[in-house]
């Protein structure tokens, strides 16, 4: 199959899956917390009334970069989904490299706490200064493993990185990474930006209607892009057999994830800063290691 | 060529004169500006030319003295990389100080002129204690940018001038002493025929000559801990004038160490892990700093010190690289190093432009008092929103480009530069947050109290920053040009930079890395339009305050400085850590300036001065004359 054709069924499936995954994921959460739980299409019923919905703008707000956020933020995951290969095995690998994937990740939380910022919302602005601090201490840690599983692969292209090298260090790193993937997707005690019942969804606070679908979207495409790439880095092979490989990993991820995600309660912030301050130990072990040659 | 060399250094070197006599005169404040802008032109056309050898002058003598009595000047692919960068930074801060000039003192206009015809100077000049020379004029006249009135401003000058100077003494110390041994000429052709050789003979020679010729570069390139003369002298600066020391004279250090690393000294895997470790420790304290200054030019300074850092550690990473047989990752960490270098530039100068903007319109730099400037000044901002996502390295602006390749070669090499790169990594988010908090501080927010602001500032202030948003943009989606004209510059230190650019994309061979800029610009910028167009909002309603009666916009403000508290408290220990090694470099100027006293005081001392200077020629002829058959 051409690249550009693969590339369109695998961002087609990044967004209509993605919504998917959050409502298994709340099902499961239900189930542990013995509640009945929504259907598992919810976050798509949800996600469909909102955009049925006009957004409102609030008066005192930075107008055009209130608006300009939730757009940007979409579009960075979305490019993100154009070059990692997803469903399928190719896709526009040469657009892009770790290095570029973690770059547009970033930026979307940059825009969302920017949007927070430009709502003028004295709640948004709580929120959007915990999203940032709590963006450097992620990069802390992951900036140790990048460079560790660059290292261990011998570069950043996808080519070279999916699948990793069976070494230590790589275990080792796809282990930490996959504890990254569990604080990058905002997970709940990594959820202090938003934080419902504290700072009422913090940066999210003014977005409603079409803006709020756009932000939510980004979220669960955000946290299926993260399981991607984990999961690039172990299935070492291609074909269909990848394909559902790589469904059904996602689901037992998601339903292990969510499992995690029932059982705790949030972090205060400086706590969620402390714990990616030692969790970069984990990184730097990678890095050794792969210094090593192990 | 359109031009001859030497007419055309006739007709520079009359403008910028002319632009220094004029800004003597009180009355038409703008003629230097415009004379300024027109050199500047001059300047950028030159080193876009300037492959080939553009030359003139006689040949450099053989002797010091000898050699002072000619000069030779001419451009070749790596002068002319940084004359590039020269005169897109003269060119807008000329044209932003065409209504910005009638504000400043008279020595403040003849100096600018004279400032920007001795970095030219130095940039063209043939022989290396010529350019030492034009090194401390360039100090002289950028001394009289900073100290121009302001309070505090004559300090901030002195300490300034001090520091650069002292350096610069131990840089002259070092070429005199490249000259002594070779008895030759300081010619760079001469120099870079002989001195290799001699210095891998002779460790002990190379060490001093090497640590010589960096200290005095490395202070003038902000390499902490030298680096506290940085926030206080941009800081009394103007806009325009910070905005080309920051852009423009920092690179000069960078240029000298092009020089002196790959074509003066051999390849030399401790020298080359020496500068790595300086520019990481730049980078990491400079900009772990800046996110804690509430000052809006004292940021940016801080800032400066710390993208500086990345453009040091890429250069000690590729020679460092290059020496342990990595060819390829070598070979582009010194092409991103060159890259950071013009991108640096062009964002940096556009933040200082936009700080100085908002100082003009407000008279305010504290981060805690401005805010809300976006309803005023909507054109500053839009550029300050550019210049801000650019240094934090937001794809597929410059910014991002430069750190990629900063990654992209240091990363997977399987050595201790891979951690510096990791660093790096961790300090470009550092970097996005730090500016997060200038734009939405300054422009964003509602301000604390009722700002007195007159409107956006005259077009000629908008025009410069406007250029450099736009190169922002453009050397960051199509990287190709910039990466020619640094092939060009890398060629004639002797490095063969990679075949990178196979288009749409930049791809590094072998798996390394890879990444299409012009791809990323194209469908951010249709996905982006197409989703504007979605969510175009029905109406405006006053906020939600969860139902709290009275919850003004401002009754949850955070101050500047307590923006990312959470986590500069977890980080306390490189604060803790920083503080120790200011008080270090703090008590190193004490004991210096005790040294200078006590000597000062002995010189009343007419018997004991004799004794001494008796003493000391003794020693002089002991030393000195061993060589002498």
């Amino acid at each position: 199959m051409m690249p550009e054709l693969s590339t369109l069924v695998n961002v087609a499936f990044v967004v209509l899956f993605a919504p998917l995954l959050d409502g298994i994921e709340r099902r499961v959460k239900a189930r542990l917390q013995t509640r009945q739980g929504p259907p598992i299409l919810q976050s798509w019923y949800d996600l469909i009334k909102l955009l049925k919905r006009p957004s409102i703008e609030p008066s005192g707000s930075f107008g055009w970069l209130f608006r300009l956020a939730p757009a940007v933020a979409l579009s960075s995951v979305l490019l993100a989904s154009t070059f990692v290969p997803s469903l399928l095995a190719r896709s526009m690998g040469f657009w892009g490299d770790l290095i570029a994937f973690v770059y547009l990740l970033a930026l979307a939380s940059l825009f969302l706490a920017l949007g927070g910022f430009a709502s003028c919302n004295p709640y948004a602005q709580i929120g959007s200064h915990r999203e940032i601090s709590l963006l450097m201490a992620e990069e802390f840690s992951l900036a140790f493993i990048v460079a560790g599983l660059a290292v261990s692969a011998g570069g950043l292209a996808f080519s070279a990185m999916f699948p990793l090298p069976l070494k230590a260090s790589s275990v080792v790193g796809v282990l930490a990474f996959a504890v990254m993937v569990y604080v990058s997707g905002a997970r709940v005690p990594f959820d202090v930006a938003e934080a419902e019942p504290e700072i009422v969804e913090g940066p999210l606070i003014e977005f409603s209607g079409r803006s709020l679908g756009l932000m939510k979207l980004t979220a669960y495409v955000r946290r299926l892009l993260l399981f991607t790439v984990l999961l690039n880095f172990v299935i070492p092979f291609g074909g269909v057999l990848r394909s559902s490989v790589y469904v059904a990993a996602l689901l037992v991820l998601s339903a292990v994830y969510a499992a995690f995600e029932a059982y705790f309660g949030r972090f205060r912030t400086a706590d969620a800063v402390r714990f990616l301050k030692r969790f970069a130990a984990a990184g730097f072990v990678c890095w050794l290691l792969a210094v090593l040659g192990w | 060529m359109w031009l001859s060399f030497s007419l055309f250094l006739l007709v520079l070197f009359s403008l910028l004169g002319l632009a220094a006599l004029l800004g003597l005169s009180r009355r038409t404040s703008w003629l230097p500006a415009l004379l300024s802008t027109v050199a500047s032109i001059m300047i950028l056309i030159v080193g876009v030319e300037g492959s080939g050898n553009w030359r003139a002058g006689a040949p450099v003598g053989t002797s010091i003295l000898s050699s002072l009595s000619s000069i030779s000047l001419g451009v070749d692919g790596l002068s002319a990389f940084f004359l590039i960068i020269l005169g897109l930074i003269g060119l807008c801060s000329s044209i932003y100080s065409l209504s910005s000039f009638k504000h400043g003192a008279t020595t403040y206009r003849a100096a600018y002129p004279l400032f920007i015809l001795s970095m030219f100077l130095a940039l063209t000049v043939r022989s290396l204690l010529w350019f030492v020379i034009f090194w401390e004029l360039m100090t002289l006249f950028s001394q009289f940018l900073i100290a121009n009135g302001r309070e505090g401003s004559r300090g901030a000058a002195l300490r300034y001038f001090c520091t650069t100077k002292g350096a610069a003494d131990f840089m002259l110390l070092s070429v005199v002493v490249i000259i002594w041994k070779l008895s030759g000429s300081p010619a760079y052709s001469v120099i870079s025929s002989v001195l290799p050789a001699y210095m891998s003979s002779h460790r002990l020679t190379f060490v001093l000559i090497s640590a010589g010729m960096l200290t005095g570069l490395g202070i003038k390139a902000t390499l902490v801990p030298f680096h506290f003369w940085v926030p206080d002298a941009y800081t009394s600066a103007p806009g325009e004038a910070a905005a080309l020391m920051s852009g423009a004279m920092e690179k000069l250090p960078v240029y000298m160490m092009f020089r002196y690393l790959l074509t003066f000294s051999p390849l030399s895997a401790p020298l080359g892990l020496a500068v790595a470790v300086a520019g990481t420790l730049t980078l990491f304290f400079g900009t772990m700093f800046a996110l804690r200054q509430t000052d809006s030019k004292r940021l940016l300074a801080y800032h400066s010190v710390g993208q500086m850092g990345y453009i040091v550690m890429a250069l000690g990473a590729g020679l460092y690289l290059l020496s342990r047989g990595y060819t390829l990752l070598g070979s582009l960490a010194l092409m991103a190093s060159l890259f950071h270098s013009l991108n640096h530039a062009t964002f940096k100068s556009l933040l200082f432009l936009t700080a100085s903007s908002v100082y003009r319109r407000t008279g305010l730099r504290n981060l805690n008092r401005l805010g809300g400037l976006w309803k005023v000044m909507p054109l500053t901002a839009v550029s300050a929103l550019i210049g801000s996502l650019a240094i934090a390295g937001v794809p597929p602006l410059n910014g991002f480009v430069s750190k990629w390749m900063i990654y992209v070669s240091t990363m997977p090499s399987s050595t201790v530069v891979s951690l510096f790169g990791a660093l790096a990594l961790f300090i470009s988010s550092v970097t996005a947050a730090s500016f997060v908090k200038y734009f939405t501080t300054v422009f964003v927010r509602p301000p604390a109290g009722e700002l007195n602001v007159s409107g956006e500032v005259p077009p000629w202030m908008t025009v410069p920053q406007w250029i450099l948003a736009a190169l922002c943009v453009f050397l960051g989606v199509y990287p190709y040009l910039p990466l020619r004209a640094i092939s060009r510059a890398l060629g004639v230190v002797g490095v063969k930079a990679p075949a990178l650019s196979s288009f749409p994309g930049v791809v590094v061979p072998h798996g390394l890395g890879n990444v299409a800029p012009l791809a990323f610009f194209v469908f951010m910028v249709v996905l982006t339009s197409i989703l504007l167009l979605l969510v175009r909002p029905a109406m405006r309603l006053p906020g939600w305050t969860t139902g709290t009666r009275v919850l003004r916009e401002t009754a949850m403000r955070l101050p500047a400085g307590s923006y990312y508290a959470s986590f500069e408290e977890n980080f306390g220990e490189v604060y803790g850590f920083g503080a120790a090694v200011r008080k270090l470099g703090l008590w190193i100027v004490r004991c210096v300036g005790g040294v200078a006293r006590a000597a000062e005081r002995c010189s009343a001392d007419m018997n004991g001065m004799l004794i001494g200077a008796f003493v000391g020629l003794l020693i002089f002829v002991v030393v000195l004359g061993r060589g002498v058959p």
